[in-house]
């Protein structure tokens, strides 16, 4: 969901009358969202392996499963639903194909609140992800609920209000897209992620001095002596609370000094 | 992200191990006979305070004078035990990890998921058993059947109509339930709750009709008359409830499950190292203090027989194949 | 009276030196847990358990108590300041504390937070003296269908408090109610929707989602050109640190009944507390003149909440103390201290252990006496802060928030999901989504899902006892009512915009 909002990033500083084209184009990104993002991971793999499809893998796998997803549908149905589809099919079925009539729709249309058409559009999408990702858990087994009964209820509610709010976001005049930055997101995001990815390794000490600085560049204000003063002050005061006084286990040197 | 973290955290291992190398290999007999040199933890798979920690608590607290180096107990909780159970089975074979599992995590965890990280008897050198908490059956203090017999013939007789309280997937008071209704060959609706305190909460309340739970949890309830026992599944009475019969007694003696709880260490930990905790844990269980603790708790602490590693493997292997029997066909 | 001895035994039993350190020591700890970001109460018992096993039982549980009920007086401290809520009950109080802290009036707000709160602590401790026993019936009367309907009523409670569009807060909840999906199935172990990710096996935590879209994104919304200026005003303005005459006058009837509401729902297990602070808010904002206020800073949205979440952690110490059935978590963990120490709790505990019962009911009190005595002067120190330019505080913020998740489970990746949640929720400020529902849904998410499958497992499939239950049905029939009136009006409204805009 992180990936998706990064996306519409994107769309914010067209002209109104080209708005319904930029924001299709984004949609139709979002469309294929998990595709690319599984692609992404895959190539990352390639430099730390770890277990998953390799990149050409995802390429052919979704690639078919986008070109067969169709006559597949018809097969299954011809076959009384007895086979089942493959994961990558469904998720044309469900996610891609139905975002894909979206974004032709936004080309089409001049919504009158772009800031709650959009917002509908995207809760549709994080819904028939939702849809998707649930697609493989039972369902109603008698009167008991499945374990993907409720899951597939509030997607299905979801995409229902998710519709709604881009409805009357076409129909009711409203506000327009407020204005997206990238400087704030990136270098805090930046931070945020430095932290996960050192903490183990490098030790509270370190990171936390390092991720301190990272989401000051983040402002135009920093003034960077000040900064790096307070961030040393805040790292130690930080090594000294958690670990000591409230006892939380936490890494605070790097792992290659302790050994 | 937790590949990325793997990742340097496994880079950095060929460098350690390249540095240690030398060292490591020479001194690899000398460790195991002072072991231990520094303190060792003891991965607890459950919340702090669980029967599990608590017997896990009061052993290796005696364990710790015989060792001359203290024991730091590591609650680390998720998915019913089985995430710290996986960290435990990849953690150094030295001797200086061990983990405490029970009847969960090192034999109904098998067939409960199918993607186990780990396997009970192939990833795991068995050290010590230490206690078993023993399973009752309890019932809603208002519900018909007087005895485990009139029990049995009322839930074979109304399998439509009763519900039975479970505290979570593989969690005992489920895993035993099923036992018991595999054993009944009956299936009644199994109601899930959150924990075990819930479950208490619903069957004090009379929401549901019966459940097996451990001891622990139900004395103080059965004393006080707010909830009913109609059997406990041992093959001894127990101390702190006198007046509830056996299941051999009440004529259902195939029901017989125990929460064990056992010390494991990872794969290929040194035998010296097994056998001097082992030794330490057999003078724990042996002493009065921890007794009468243990005992305290309803718990049921082994016999000599029964202390030895070769004992417990035997134990874990049969566990193993009788959840599996059990929990397969339900799954 | 027998109450009175038991009292006196009680206040002998707390008053001794030990236990007096222990309860001080339990405050302090509960408000620095409160106040830092993350940490949450559970986290920290669990940590703390293993010390107090070397106490004698009784202080190890009255510093327990502390440290649980003193995170209630600490976490409205975030909450106010930088909008970020420690814990699921403190929620609400963002929503107007922290306007009013953006209004230079962040002292007035913690001020009256840490008063309601000790109001509240004071009578739910006395309720549970008088009333535990007959209350702990309510405990039991309520079925899993009695506690559907109760979320149901507590997701309508977000709807009304929405100050926008009614059909984007509904929205919201859902879409909390689908995150809350995520992890395992509570009847099959089934993982749902975690992409074989380890972490999320057992579901997004609360404090992931809440620092995510409260406190990263409203810092990154602070850093987009132009809000800079609105930060700075906001250190000019600060005015007076304690409430004024007016201030307390409508704070009074507020704290009455968030108090009244807190102690009630309290003592229901699992997600009374919550329910409570949702509940005391949108009560407040029905009852009140002006509810356009509500969200722009109405001290009443400040002192209501604060007083229910107090009163609520109190009286759930009554089916601890009457059944010896743990109600929550954090109880469970004292359960298990009582365990450690050879006491296991049960119906019988009073009988058996009064000076354990009475001397933690009294140290229920001392220790609110202690939290308001530690707290307001902390709120002078509290406003102080604020000065701080902002372009130091973001960035400690953020340092604050990823130790504090990092620490809950020493998951690096629930750090990144935090990250992730923070462009979320930055996401939803720009499409004018409100955030308060979707935590809301989070949290009630799972119990209204387990209590609706149990209920169904009960009555074999049968949805008619939701409404053949009385409770329930009662319950169900107030949550109707109240979707309808929140509803009518922006309904009205519509057809009045519709009208003006044919004539026009």
């Amino acid at each position: 969901m992180a990936e998706t909002t990064g996306q519409l990033s994107g769309g914010t500083a067209s002209a109104p009358g080209a708005r319904s084209m930029t924001g299709a184009s984004i949609i139709l990104v979002l469309a294929f969202a998990p595709q690319l993002i599984e692609l992404m991971i895959a190539l990352a793999g390639v430099v730390a392996p770890m277990s998953g499809r390799g990149p050409l893998q995802v390429i052919s796998a979704h690639a078919s499963a986008l070109s067969i997803a169709i006559p597949s549908l018809a097969q299954q149905y011809a076959a009384g639903g007895k086979t089942s589809l493959s994961s990558d099919v469904l998720l044309a079925l469900i996610y891609t194909y139905p975002l894909i009539a979206v974004a032709v729709f936004t080309f089409m249309v001049r919504p009158r609140a772009p800031q709650d058409y959009f917002g509908g559009v995207v809760l549709m999408a994080i819904a028939l992800f939702a849809l998707w990702a649930s697609s493989d858990l039972q369902g109603m087994r008698g009167f008991s609920f499945g374990a993907g009964t409720a899951p597939r209820m509030f997607g299905l509610l979801l995409l229902g209000l998710g519709a709604a709010v881009a409805v009357i976001g076409v129909v009711t005049p409203g506000a327009q897209l407020a204005t997206y930055h990238w400087r704030g997101p990136l270098f805090v995001s930046l931070a945020i992620l430095t932290f996960a990815v050192a903490i183990r390794p490098l030790g509270l000490l370190v990171v936390g001095l390092a991720s301190f600085l990272i989401a000051a560049i983040g402002s135009q204000e920093t003034r960077w002596r000040e900064a790096l003063i307070v961030g040393v002050c805040l790292t130690g005061g930080c090594a000294l609370l958690f670990p000591y006084v409230l006892g939380l286990p936490m890494p605070l040197l790097p792992r290659f000094l302790l050994q | 992200m937790s590949w990325c973290g793997r990742a340097l955290s496994v880079g950095w291992l060929p460098v350690i191990a390249g540095l240690l190398a030398g060292v490591g290999v020479a001194t690899t007999p000398a460790k195991a006979q002072n072991y231990p040199t520094r303190s060792i933890t003891m991965i607890v798979p459950f919340a702090a305070g669980g029967p599990t920690d608590v017997i896990a608590r009061i052993v290796t607290g005696h364990m710790a004078q015989t060792l001359g180096q203290s024991i730091i107990i590591e609650n680390v909780v998720g998915a019913g035990g089985t995430t710290a159970t996986a960290r435990a089975a990849r953690a150094t074979n030295d001797g200086y990890t061990l983990i405490t599992g029970h009847m969960g995590t090192h034999a109904a965890a098998v067939p409960l998921y199918p993607n186990l990280a780990y396997h009970p008897e192939r990833d795991f050198e068995p050290v010590a058993l230490l206690a078993g908490t023993p399973i009752l059956i309890l019932a809603r203090k208002d519900f018909a059947p007087k005895d485990t017999k009139e029990f049995v013939d009322y839930v074979k007789a109304n399998t439509e109509k009763v519900n039975a309280a479970h505290a979570g997937v593989g969690s005992v008071s489920h895993v035993s339930c099923q036992l018991l209704n595999s054993i009944l060959d009956v299936k009644p609706v199994g109601v899930p709750f959150n924990g075990t305190g819930p479950a208490m909460n619903a069957l004090v309340g009379g929401q549901v009709d019966y459940m097996c739970d451990q001891i622990v949890n139900a004395v103080p309830q059965i004393n006080a008359g707010t909830i009913k026992a109609y059997a406990i599944a041992t093959p001894e009475r127990n101390p702190a409830l006198p007046n509830v019969p056996t299941t051999t007694e009440a004529g259902l003696p195939k029901f017989q499950a125990q929460a064990w709880n056992a010390i494991f260490a990872p794969k290929g930990t040194p035998a010296p190292i097994i056998a001097k905790l082992n030794a330490a844990a057999a003078k724990a269980l042996d002493d009065e203090g921890v007794r009468k603790r243990l005992l305290e708790l309803g718990s049921v602490i082994p016999g000599a027989a029964d202390r030895t590693p070769e004992a417990l493997a035997a134990l874990v292997k049969a566990e193993v194949a009788k959840w599996t029997a059990v929990l397969k066909p339900a799954s | 009276m027998d109450l009175f001895a038991n009292l006196a035994h009680g206040f002998a039993v707390a008053l001794s030196p030990i236990n007096l350190l222990m309860c001080l020591i339990g405050a302090l700890v509960g408000t620095l847990v409160g106040v830092l970001p993350g940490i949450g109460t559970i986290a920290t018992v669990a940590m703390l358990l293993p010390i107090t096993f070397g106490l004698p039982p009784v202080g190890a549980l009255i510093m327990l108590a502390g440290i649980y009920y003193g995170a209630q007086y600490g976490g409205s401290t975030t909450s106010i300041l930088v909008n970020i809520p420690g814990e699921a009950t403190s929620v609400v109080t963002a929503l107007d504390g922290f306007q009013m802290a953006k209004q230079g009036r962040a002292g007035p707000a913690l001020a009256i937070a840490a008063i309601g709160s000790f109001f509240a602590g004071c009578v739910a401790t006395v309720l549970i003296a008088i009333l535990g026993a007959p209350l702990t019936k309510l405990a039991l009367a309520f079925g899993p269908a009695e506690y559907f309907s109760l979320m149901v009523l507590g997701l309508i409670f977000a709807v009304v408090l929405a100050k926008g569009s009614v059909l984007k807060a509904i929205a919201m909840i859902v879409l909390g109610l689908l995150l809350s999906m995520v992890g395992s199935d509570i009847e099959t172990g089934v993982s749902r929707m975690a992409f074989n990710i380890p972490e999320l096996a057992d579901g997004l935590g609360f404090a992931t989602v809440a620092m995510g879209v409260f406190g990263f994104a409203e810092i990154i919304r602070n850093l987009d050109a132009g809000a800079g200026m609105d930060r700075d005003l906001v250190q000019k303005k600060i005015t007076g640190l304690m409430p004024t005459r007016k201030d307390m006058k409508d704070s009074t009837p507020a704290i009455l009944r968030g108090t009244v509401l807190g102690s009630i729902l309290g003592i229901l297990p699992g997600g009374g507390a919550v329910i409570a602070s949702f509940a005391a808010y949108t009560l407040e904002k029905k009852l009140a003149k002006d509810p356009s206020r509500f969200g722009r800073g109405a001290i009443e949205g400040v002192a209501a909440p604060e007083s229910a979440n107090n009163a609520a952690a109190q009286t759930s110490f009554i089916p601890l103390l009457t059944l010896g059935i743990p109600p929550n978590a954090v109880m469970a963990l004292m359960v298990g201290a009582m365990t450690i120490h050879g006491i296991v709790p049960g119906p019988q505990v009073m009988q058996k252990q009064p000076d354990l019962v009475w001397g933690m009911i009294a140290s229920m009190w001392i220790g609110n006496l202690m939290l308001i005595i530690i707290n307001l002067p902390l709120v002078g120190i509290w406003v102080r802060l604020l000065r701080v330019p902002y372009r130091l505080m973001f960035p400690s913020i953020v340092i604050f928030c990823a130790i504090g998740i990092y620490s809950v489970n020493n998951a690096p990746v629930d750090v990144v999901l935090a990250g992730a949640f923070g462009l979320v929720g930055y996401w939803l400020i720009k499409h004018d989504f409100e955030p308060a529902p979707l935590l809301l849904g989070m949290v009630l998410g799972p119990l209204m899902e387990e209590n609706l499958r149990r209920a169904l497992l009960i009555s074999r499939g049968d949805w008619s006892v939701f409404l053949t239950r009385p409770v329930s049905a009662i319950l169900l029939a107030i949550a109707m009512g109240l979707l309808v009136l929140a509803v009518l009006p922006t309904l009205r409204r519509k057809r009045d915009e519709v009208f003006v805009e044919s004539e026009g």
